[in-house]
């Protein structure tokens, strides 16, 4: 598995996504960027090299079942893990997202040992 | 009331409690063409809304709390660390300090090569320690992402209440210039945007409940079953 792969974070609180960044940093992945919301995250999607996206949901201009559903429609982007970080816990959501292709769920608050194991499960199921 | 007063004014007499009457065949006529309105289920709503926002400051508040508990509690671990390896390799470095000014008898120096060894071995653990609790710090912070969600939902609740309330305000002034000063005011400030996406709720203040699913173990537990 390769810790020079790009990866996206989501979400709208900046806090969460430095908090992120630096978990990831902590895991060695140091090769991340950031969005702001479903929209932004499409843009740099769409244009950019990116291998993995970790997301929140509620965000404004297109939340993140709005924007995995639409990665999930694109020919080009349709195979990329997406890992849904996010305060939604309900389980109507955790199954919406499943059936949107969502490749793992982690509800807030969450510990650094939780990232990094639904990560590597994430991985070990794409073999990388 | 109403009805109060009018018994009120037939035993009395009509002189001073002309007022009395008045103000009650006023209250009956508001509160009737509320009702006609449909705006008593409005001013409802307002007063139901109150309760879910207290229920929110109280999830802010606790969070909040939490947070700073968390980081002064690993402020109280790592700063003893901190201490410790500070203040043994000052002492460390006197006794370097002092052999070299005045070197010592092969037996003692052995001792601080020994005592100097056992340090060095020490610190790389210490350190580590140390980190972890900075970790800790950083994760405390992740409440800012909850309290602000939250914080968000209740400005739209405030927003939906306030809009509601000038609704009310607005029908009980009568067609006019005040009346068109006020819709103007209220078209100003902005509709609430009433985006009840049924998927959007943000974080769970109340644990309780047969659709929340409160901890990642269950999360854990359902996406099994989804054969995730």
């Amino acid at each position: 598995m390769d810790k020079g792969m790009s990866i996206l974070v989501v979400d709208d609180f900046p806090t969460m996504r430095r908090i992120v960044r630096s978990l990831l940093k902590e895991l060695g992945f140091t090769n991340v960027e950031e969005a702001e919301d479903g929209q932004e995250a499409l843009g740099k999607l769409k244009s950019g090299d990116f291998e993995f996206v970790v997301s929140d949901w509620n965000m404004p201009n297109l939340d993140g079942l709005e924007m995995l559903k639409q990665i999930r429609a694109d020919e080009a982007m349709k195979a990329l893990p997406v890992l849904m970080v996010t305060a939604e816990a309900k389980k109507e959501n955790i199954v919406a997202a499943a059936q949107a292709g969502a490749n793992g769920y982690i509800v807030k608050p969450f510990t650094a040992a939780t990232l990094e194991e639904k990560l590597n499960k994430i991985f070990e199921k794409l073999g990388k | 009331m109403s009805g109060e007063a009018r018994q009120v004014a037939a035993h009395e007499g009509a002189h001073g409690d002309d007022l009395v009457v008045r103000i009650g065949q006023l209250t009956r006529m508001l509160r009737e063409s509320m009702r006609e309105l449909g705006l008593d289920k409005e001013v409802e709503k307002a007063a139901e809304a109150i309760p879910d926002a207290r229920a929110r400051l109280n999830y802010v508040a606790s969070m909040t709390e939490q947070a700073a508990d968390r980081a002064l509690n690993a402020v109280d671990r790592a700063q003893p660390l901190q201490n410790e390896i500070e203040s043994r390799a000052e002492s460390l470095d006197q006794q370097w300090q002092t052999w070299f000014e005045n070197p010592m008898e092969l037996d003692q120096a052995r001792q601080l090569v020994t005592d100097t060894r056992g340090y060095l071995a020490a610190v790389p653990e210490m350190a580590r320690e140390t980190s972890k609790e900075l970790l800790e710090i950083m994760m405390a912070q992740d409440f800012q992402d909850l309290t602000g969600q939250v914080i968000k939902k209740m400005m739209a609740v405030i927003l939906e209440v306030e809009n509601q309330l000038l609704q009310v305000l607005l029908e009980s002034v009568p067609d006019g210039e005040e009346r068109d000063a006020m819709k103007r005011r209220m078209e100003s400030a902005g509709g609430a945007t009433r985006q009840e996406a049924g998927l959007v709720n943000g974080p769970q203040i109340n644990a309780e409940g047969e659709d929340i699913v409160s901890n990642q173990d269950q999360v854990d537990s359902l996406l099994d079953e989804l054969g995730f």
